[in-house]
């Protein structure tokens, strides 16, 4: 692979490393915010949620994708693929984090917050600062877990024309006629940073594995 | 050189092991007569269940040889090679173990952890083997809950379960593996009792146990193991009421 | 005439694109669980560096995006003479991919399966093979259905990915019978509620296997504690 496959490839890599990270970090919050309002109980919106995460998670991100940015225009909302890729890669990625908070907050000890209510605290105050600190550690694993998914799906962005670190294979393998080389190095890319965050999880499961103690 | 009828049930010449570097069983000889019941006693860590699981080859004694109804378990007829599975398997659906912590299939009813080897090791029909798992499990009295599974069972049952398991391939002798020690002192007895009423029907027994008056009772043969040899053979009332060696005398000292 | 009308008058298209999923569904599934089960066994049971390639295999597939195995089974491996129709790619990508998965579970599982009944197995005069058929493997399955099923919705949707590699799947019709009729909504909100149902079927299944394998005390909750 010359120079101009390489910068190339890693154009790519790039591509699919901000995306990815955008819907990462919206995803974690919006994934808690979810699991909260289920939680609080409020009478439609509990079902909405239900439904809303039952079908983000049953439903293919490819489809997903195509959907958004082909459905979008049609209901007057311009979308350019980038805004509709990161929409897709967040609302799917909520859902799944949507249930690690939400057993996250299930398992939560309520004698905690009886302790705190007891002592004066307002719900507010507790879930700040007595709820959210622990169960970020033991939501941890499960939301990196989820992050890996997330690169592991993200090529399905590609359908839609962005041309991510797959998609990028097929543009060099235009140029060069060797498809092997730029698909083989785009999945070792792949393998380490997925394999960095399998490692991060294991490392974060025996942090939360301690506070369960 | 095996010629004629096999005079042994099990037949334990010169067996050794070690585990990682400590010597476990120190050129141990045995011999159980069919019909005979033999009970091994020592004290803990003088290698007794480690003898017992080489007489069905779950241990691999370092060497030695085992034979069971005359045949040479673990190795094939030239000495050498090790015997295959298939054939170290037709050699163990003769042998009945009980366990200690009983090991019974989770998910698998009562009757049907009585059936399963016979179905699929004995290749015995599924009728057959159904009527004779509930002779068996009548036997052992617990009939009444052939379709329960482990789960719901107390020690006790679990391991009357597991006597009727093994004693559902007929075997040509069963290996008891402490198998009260892991029971509840109230629930200890029911398993005795059945212990007791195969060894009075001629079953070839090898029981490991800490159960004193079980073993003077019961056994034809008391054999005691103390680091890993051999110290005593005797029959019951020799040993508990004149050991012969000082090792024996502190050890019986301790159930007094 | 209204767009829902439209995607009925062609809805041979949806619904054969939807028999097409099912069947890459549903024979990968099957053949992947099959193969999983002798590479578990092929885990626990292998000795030194056979035991360690396939776990390594193992490792990596499951750090591996499904759209890449798939790009070099179809793209990548024709420079090296072996060229498979989209369709032959397909099924040995979701097959060997999603059984790297199942084997990950199954060992997993395994693990917090009391030792003893596999000794009781082989005192009873099991094989190897027919312990791991008879006793080991059926209390994987029940005790690993939620896990299992999960990965079962995950194969689901990466035979979505396959439209990508030019298979006629259910994700593919839609997008064809949208472009070419102008019914974004109506065609991909149907091929969604047909992804939505198998999954709900998927999830049904796991919740009867749940079921009987309460029934013998070896239900989720009670499978983490060893008796």
């Amino acid at each position: 692979m010359d120079q101009a496959a390489i910068h190339t490839l890693l154009l790519g890599a790039w591509t699919t490393a901000w995306i990815s990270a955008v819907a990462i970090a919206g995803g974690v919050p919006l994934g808690l915010a979810l699991a909260l309002l289920r939680e609080a109980r409020i009478p439609v919106v509990g079902h909405i949620i239900v439904l809303y995460v039952s079908l983000g998670r049953a439903t293919p991100l490819v489809t997903l994708v195509l959907f958004i940015f082909v459905g979008a225009p049609v209901l007057g909302i311009p979308l350019d693929r980038y805004t509709a890729a990161i929409m897709t890669l967040l609302l799917n990625t909520a859902a799944f984090n949507a249930e690690v908070w939400r057993a996250a907050i299930r398992s939560f000890p309520h004698e905690q917050v009886e302790a705190a209510r007891a002592a004066g605290m307002t719900r507010a105050l507790i879930f700040r600062r007595i709820m959210l600190p622990q169960i970020w550690i033991t939501s941890l694993p499960g939301l990196v877990n989820e992050m890996t998914f997330l690169i592991k799906a993200s090529p399905a962005i590609a359908v839609i024309g962005i041309v991510d670190l797959t998609r990028v294979t097929n543009r060099i393998s235009a140029v060069t006629y060797e498809p092997l080389p730029p698909i083989l190095v785009a999945a070792a890319l792949y393998m380490v940073v997925i394999g960095t965050l399998v490692r991060l999880q294991r490392l974060l499961d025996a942090r939360a594995q301690r506070l369960t103690m | 050189m095996d010629t004629g009828a096999p005079p042994f049930a099990v037949e334990v010449r010169n067996v050794s092991k070690s585990f990682a570097g400590i010597e476990v069983l120190r050129d141990v000889c045995l011999n159980v007569a069919h019909g005979q019941t033999v009970s091994v006693l020592g004290p803990s860590g003088s290698g007794k269940s480690t003898l017992l699981r080489c007489i069905n080859w779950l241990e691999e004694p370092d060497s030695g040889e085992i034979f069971v109804a005359g045949v040479r378990i673990g190795v094939r007829a030239d000495g050498k090679t090790h015997m295959p599975d298939r054939d170290l398997a037709q050699m163990r659906a003769r042998i009945g173990m009980v366990f200690q912590s009983f090991n019974l299939w989770p998910h698998l009813s009562v009757i049907e952890n009585v059936t399963e080897a016979p179905i699929h090791v004995l290749g015995m029909a599924k009728d057959e083997a159904i009527g004779r798992a509930e002779k068996l499990l009548e036997k052992v009295g617990i009939v009444e809950k052939r379709d329960a599974y482990p789960y719901v069972l107390s020690g006790g049952q679990k391991q009357r379960v597991g006597i009727a398991r093994a004693l559902a391939m007929n075997p040509e002798v069963i290996l008891f593996d402490e198998p009260t020690s892991a029971l509840d002192p109230e629930l200890v007895g029911e398993v005795l009792a059945v212990m007791r009423a195969l060894a009075e029907e001629g079953m070839t027994m090898v029981v490991v146990s800490h159960e004193m008056a079980f073993a003077r009772e019961v056994s034809d043969e008391i054999v005691f193991i103390d680091q890993g040899s051999v110290v005593e053979r005797q029959p019951p009332g020799a040993f508990f009421d004149r050991p012969q060696t000082a090792r024996a005398r502190q050890f019986l000292s301790r159930y007094t | 005439m209204n767009k829902w009308e439209i995607l009925w008058n062609h809805r041979e298209m949806i619904l054969g694109g939807f028999k097409s999923t099912l069947v890459l569904f549903g024979v990968s599934a099957v053949a992947a669980f099959l193969l999983s089960s002798l590479i578990v066994l092929a885990m626990r049971t292998g000795r030194g560096p056979s035991g360690r390639v396939v776990r390594g295999i193992v490792d990596g597939m499951r750090m591996l995006p499904f759209l890449i195995y798939a790009y070099i089974l179809y793209y990548g491996l024709p420079s090296l003479g072996i060229r498979f129709d989209a369709w032959t790619a397909g099924f040995i990508a979701l097959i060997t991919y999603h059984a790297a998965y199942f084997a990950e579970i199954l060992r997993g599982t395994w693990a917090t399966l009391s030792t003893g009944q596999a000794e009781a197995a082989r005192a009873h005069g099991f094989t190897t093979f027919m312990m791991y058929r008879r006793i080991i493997l059926p209390q994987l399955v029940l005790r690993a259905a939620p896990v299992l099923g999960n990965q079962l919705i995950i194969c689901l949707k990466d035979t979505a990915f396959l439209s990508i590699i030019t298979v006629r799947e259910l994700t593919a019709a839609a997008s064809a019978v949208q472009s070419q009729y102008f019914i974004p909504f109506e065609a991909f909100i149907v091929a969604i509620g047909l992804y939505w149902l198998t999954s709900m079927l998927i999830e049904a299944l796991v919740a009867r296997i749940g079921f009987v394998a309460e029934g013998k005390g070896l239900g989720y909750r009670r499978a983490a504690v060893r008796r």
